[in-house]
């Protein structure tokens, strides 16, 4: 059981609305497996809800929000995302959320 | 000794007293890297670590082979004492010799071999480089082979490339990089997938071309056998074609998607800045994993004064030299500092003035523009003694007319932090070239003389004081 993500955004805010939003997460959990990556559909919520693995928000430069969120999985997507090679990487999340 | 791979290399470089071994257990989430970067900062040893947290005894990590002269010197076969100017000659020499590889049927590289379902990149000590980073980086010290859709042409570079999952890669090879030109070029366009190696831990010589600034087209084998003078060894790969290194630590087989990708990045990079450029980036799927028994994983703890700044300092300022000799412009020698991250030329040129600082800003960015900054000083001032350098632009620079800004787009470096985010994402930028060089219309009777032993003293004086010195001991 995950309970420790972080994923990397170019806007902070786009993940607050409440909405559901497609996202690269990182897991955090200690071990050789620390960082993998999945695709999901997820939602976000600030302040943390009791009860959903911790997110913490990182920009793209890897500044890292000091307040945590949390984070409830909806559907885990595929690894991959459709695009060109050099494609903008989070028009493809926005593709993928349809 | 010759370094004839990996490992008598660190044997060598521990003969020279240059390297760190450390068998107390350390941590592959940043306090490994973290090692290895103070080093970088401080001109320190490179560090084997024969102890990583969650991994067996058998894997152990090298950070940082060639981040000091000493050590790059040692990885040519040449003493670590070379002076610096010395060893620019040796390279440059070597570099003019191609020497053709061998191709072999077996090699240490394939004493284990790894492929299909079995096939897990987790189950390799990469290394958590930098804190904030977007992932662990597997390729940073490394050597990647990919081979032209349309022509003999084969391709080795220097790539970052992150784990994604267990068996997904996503990298960072420049757009503008040979093998952006070939993916983009000649497999994209047919919708094929690009199959790569990523080779880890090979002989020096072959990371160092494949992190050479080298002609496109070019054959990085052959200038490796060059530069190392003996014939590289290369073995077919398990799952394409393409050969590698055959004494290489660890090979890691791929086919990068012509129509797929995931995050990449951020990554902290050797002009030593996270810059924020993830985004535009490539994917790759592992088809196979082989390497040796007990094998070593390579790290550049990329950043300030990384391996990668020796390497691209030296290759870089001798292509530059060369290609503005063949420009005619009337260059005497270039030196990239390694200081500067690869973002500053110093060219020294018999005789200056702003026609030559402009053409020589313009020739220097007209396909990849990777410098923002070029120092242009006299002959008598010697390149490679930052502080000549600093009194003469600091001294000769006109403020004004000194200054030749030459500004492009879509050619700039994503990774200049000075540029503004939207400029690194549409890759615009400037380049300045700093005239530090006397007018040439200046009368000699009135042009200032500089207040140093070698320009303001009569040359019995210059050799008085030098033998007094001599006697001093100093």
């Amino acid at each position: 059981m995950v309970t420790e993500y972080e994923t990397f955004l170019r806007d902070l805010d786009m993940v607050l609305s409440g909405k559901e939003s497609v996202l690269t997460l990182r897991d955090l959990t200690p071990g050789r497996y620390k960082y993998r990556g999945i695709n999901v559909k997820a939602i976000v919520s600030k302040p943390p809800r009791p009860g959903e693995p911790l997110l913490w928000l990182r920009s793209v430069v890897g500044c890292k929000d000091p307040d945590p969120c949390s984070v409830r999985i909806l559907e885990e997507l595929p690894e991959t995302l459709e695009g060109r090679p050099y494609s903008d990487y989070f028009s493809a999340l926005d593709r993928a959320q349809g | 000794m010759d370094n004839k791979d990996f490992r008598s290399f660190l044997a060598a470089i521990d003969a020279s007293g240059d390297l760190v071994q450390i068998d107390d257990e350390v941590d592959w989430d940043q306090e490994l890297s973290g090692i290895g970067r103070l080093s970088c900062e401080k001109d320190g040893p490179a560090f084997l670590f024969n102890n990583v947290r969650d991994y067996a005894p058998e894997w152990r990590v090298a950070t940082n082979p060639i981040a000091t002269w000493r050590r790059l010197a040692v990885a040519l076969n040449l003493s670590a004492d070379i002076p610096l100017r010395e060893l620019y000659q040796v390279y440059a020499e070597r570099e003019k010799v191609m020497i053709p590889p061998k191709v072999v049927s077996d090699g240490p590289c394939k004493e284990v071999k790894i492929t299909g379902g079995d096939v897990n990149l987790f189950d390799l000590p990469v290394p958590m480089v930098h804190e904030g980073d977007g992932g662990r980086y597997l390729g940073t010290w490394d050597l990647v082979v990919s081979k032209d859709s349309d022509s003999d042409w084969v391709n080795w570079g220097m790539y970052r490339f992150m784990i994604h999952n267990e068996h997904i890669l996503t990298g960072y090879p420049r757009p503008t990089s040979h093998l952006g030109k070939m993916l983009l070029d000649g497999y994209v366009p047919k919708n094929r997938p690009m199959p790569i190696a990523i080779v880890i831990g090979a002989d020096l010589p072959s990371h160092i071309a494949a992190a050479a600034t080298f002609r496109i087209t070019g054959n990085e084998a052959e200038l490796a056998g060059g530069l190392g003078g003996r014939p590289i060894d290369l073995i077919k790969c398990e799952t394409s074609d393409l050969l590698v290194p055959a004494s290489a630590e660890i090979v890691v087989e791929a086919e990068v998607y012509p129509d797929r990708i995931a995050q990449e990045g951020p990554y902290g990079e050797y002009p030593g800045y996270r810059s924020g450029e993830m985004g535009n980036s490539l994917c790759a799927r592992v088809t196979a994993i082989t390497h040796r028994r007990d094998p070593i994983l390579t790290l550049d703890t990329t950043g300030f004064k990384d391996s990668s700044a020796t390497t691209t300092s030296i290759s870089g300022a001798i292509a530059i030299k060369r290609r503005l000799e063949k420009h005619g412009v009337p260059v005497v020698d270039v030196y990239i500092p390694p200081e500067s991250g690869v973002h500053l030329a110093v060219v020294s040129v018999k005789r200056g003035g702003s026609e030559i600082a402009q053409k020589v800003v313009e020739i220097l960015t007209a396909r990849r523009a990777l410098l923002s900054k070029i120092i242009i000083v006299d002959e008598d001032v010697d390149v490679f003694n930052m502080s000549a350098v600093i009194h003469a632009f600091a001294t000769k620079c006109h403020p004004d007319r000194g200054t030749h800004i030459h500004r492009y787009e879509g050619r700039a470096n994503a990774l200049t932090p000075a540029y503004s985010l939207d400029e690194r994402v549409s890759h615009s930028g400037a380049t300045v070239a700093f005239d530090s060089t006397w007018p040439p219309d200046w009368p000699r009777e009135t042009t200032p003389i500089r207040a140093t032993l070698d320009s303001m003293y009569s040359p019995e004086i210059q050799k008085l004081v030098t033998e007094r010195y001599k006697l001093l001991g100093l």
